[in-house]
């Protein structure tokens, strides 16, 4: 990624006790770029977005918004940062409005026509004045936003923003979120469980596993080209086709294989002619749950599901 | 901080319980007035006292207690006038006010005040705890206001809610006055040290507000840190009511100890060195000012220290 990151984890660890929950963990996240943050339930995310925000001290390292540590410079350093940590609360027996007030009375320079523009934006205009507590998840959520968007952050952190959402609803923030990143340049940082979610809204992911970082992905080279075949007998086209040099992998009952569109007809009478009889030949993309789960071993993702 | 403790204070007055109290509070100060003036029709029926007799009366008592050697300085001091205000109105035929008069009324309110403790400790324990058990505390702190600041706007922001109630407190003790008993006879006077003058009703109400705001202003602050320190608005407030009343019972328990000279309820009551009642005698003023703030700068220090260090799992 070219430009300079906004945002900086420098060797950000937590220990809680004796347990070490977080170990030294450095991640990058850029100006437009919207990174998703998975992991295994009881990983670490909630506690490496708790100390992004300064709700929790980090035991060592620190977190560099903008060039300013959040330790040293809180109020520089925050005042670029939106976030929801996980379900947007509000004061529920107050109205949208009047929540969105009080958040914005904490900022420099957000005036009332931001608080209305930020209304709009969300889609709120008809029930900003009605209390909080009357408000849907989903409402909630979409204010949860907005009090988020109010100053124009550099940097918007969301921790299981689609929580409650309907599917409507999370295509709709999908699509808000994007053009927030593209058009202004901002970087977002999403967790969520949801993985396909993930995989349409990001550009990259990060996966934590035990409070370590262990692999940083763009999404697009999650997807390079592979090719499924249903043939048989197997040990047959098995041959044939690593004979001229594919890639290949049993799957399902089947072979993927690792190469260009434009190989395929080849392959195909290749197949052919050696007597193989094809059934079904078809792109493949491995899921980001297969991933997922090939990453982090499995076994835990039955928990990360049941949340 | 102005900004802060606008939020506060509008947060505050979206809840109806604020709402409930301050007109709790009325109702009490008006009920109180018609069961005064109820009870004193009844009670006093056939009863002709005279305001002489009554003040001849007080006027041994006076005396008696003067002779006794137990007295510290301040009692003798507030007898001394008592005896010579006495005197004064027996010779000039000066009365005081009727027990059913508005003025009186004026007077008394600051025995009314428990009742404003009693809510600004409710207000103070949930103000921090609330954001917590609600979760907005998440919100309210990723953004760019340290954490001294929020918790230093609702702090003001409680005292300034007592002050009020304590002001309508005075307000409503008046008008009440004004309805049930209306304007009565009497002249208030004081003793300045050397001789009787004549003084303001009003003047005396607020001093005595003041003394009695003491009380008010530290059990405040003990459940506010309360709130902050366990989260927990109801913990909060239970142990503050409950010390509220245990404490200054205990005072009596405890006076022949030597610990009771920095026990916080000694000294919460600073109208004790105006009116001659005195628990534990060997106390000052100015002693009972030094230990209040000693507890005070305690108990805020408490408050902003778990505050501003506490990791936040809400």
């Amino acid at each position: 990624m070219d430009g300079k990151p906004i945002v900086q984890l420098k060797n950000l660890s937590k220990t809680i006790g004796k347990k070490k929950i977080i170990k030294n963990l450095n991640l990058d996240l850029y100006p437009g770029q919207i990174t998703g943050f998975l992991g295994p339930n009881g990983a670490g995310k909630t506690t490496t977005i708790r100390m992004m925000v300064g709700l929790m001290q980090p035991t060592s390292g620190d977190v560099i918004i903008d060039g300013q540590s959040i330790q040293n410079d809180f109020e520089e350093s925050i005042q670029k940062v939106g976030a929801i940590v996980e379900n947007p609360e509000m004061y529920k027996y107050m109205s949208g409005y009047k929540n969105l007030l009080h958040f914005s009375r904490m900022h420099k320079g957000v005036s009332k026509e931001r608080i209305g523009e930020v209304v709009k934006q969300v889609g709120m205009q008809n029930r900003i004045h009605e209390k909080v507590g009357s408000y849907s998840l989903g409402m909630r959520q979409r204010l949860g936003l907005a009090q988020a968007l109010l100053h124009k952050p550099k940097f918007l952190i969301l921790d299981e923003p689609t929580n409650g959402l309907d599917p409507a609803g999370i295509r709709e923030f999908r699509l808000y979120l994007q053009k927030v990143a593209t058009e202004s340049g901002v970087a977002v940082f999403v967790s969520s469980h949801l993985l396909s979610e993930i995989e349409l809204l990001c550009d990259r992911i990060a996966v934590i596993q035990n409070g370590e970082l262990i692999d940083i992905k763009n999404v697009n080279e999650l997807h390079h080209s592979q090719y499924y075949f249903q043939v048989e007998p197997l040990e047959l086209a098995e041959e044939v086709l690593s004979g001229i040099g594919f890639p290949l992998a049993r799957h399902d009952g089947g072979l993927v294989i690792d190469t260009e569109e434009q190989h395929i007809p080849g392959a195909i009478q290749m197949l052919v002619s050696a007597g193989a009889k094809i059934y079904t030949v078809q792109p493949y993309r491995a899921t980001l749950e297969d991933q997922f789960l090939e990453m982090t071993g499995g076994g835990q993702i039955a928990q990360a599901h049941a949340k | 901080m102005l900004k802060l403790m606008q939020n506060e204070w509008m947060k505050l007055w979206s809840k109806k319980a604020s709402w409930m109290m301050v007109f709790l509070l009325v109702l009490l100060l008006f009920a109180s007035a018609a069961i005064g003036k109820y009870v004193n029709s009844t009670a006093n029926e056939g009863v002709e006292e005279s305001w002489q007799a009554v003040t001849a009366a007080q006027l041994e008592v006076n005396k008696a207690m003067i002779m006794d050697p137990a007295m510290n300085d301040a009692q003798k001091d507030y007898h001394t006038g008592q005896i010579a205000i006495a005197e004064y109105r027996l010779e000039n035929d000066v009365r005081p006010f009727e027990f059913t008069s508005m003025q009186q009324g004026v007077i008394d309110a600051h025995e009314m005040l428990s009742i404003v403790t009693l809510f600004t400790v409710i207000i103070a324990a949930g103000i921090t705890a609330s954001e917590f058990s609600q979760g907005t505390i998440k919100m309210l702190l990723t953004r760019p206001v340290r954490r001294w600041k929020v918790l230093t706007s609702k702090y003001l922001t409680t005292m300034v809610f007592a002050v009020l109630l304590s002001v309508i407190t005075l307000f409503t003790a008046a008008l009440a006055g004004l309805i049930f008993f209306g304007i009565g006879e009497g002249t208030f006077l004081e003793w300045n040290g050397s001789e009787v003058v004549e003084g303001s009703y009003w003047l005396e109400a607020v001093k005595l507000f003041i003394l009695s705001f003491a009380s008010v202003w530290i059990l405040g602050t003990f459940a506010f840190m309360l709130g902050t320190v366990f989260r927990s608005s109801s913990l909060a407030i239970g142990l503050s009511i409950f010390l509220m009343f245990t404490g200054i019972q205990a005072v009596f328990l405890l006076s022949n100890y030597e610990v009771i000279k920095y026990y916080l309820f000694t000294h919460t009551d600073l109208t004790q060195f105006y009116n001659g009642f005195m628990p534990v005698p060997d106390i000052t003023m100015t002693m009972s000012l030094i230990v209040l703030a000693v507890y005070f700068l305690l108990f805020l220090g408490i408050s902003y220290w778990t505050f501003s260090k506490r990791d936040i799992t809400a």
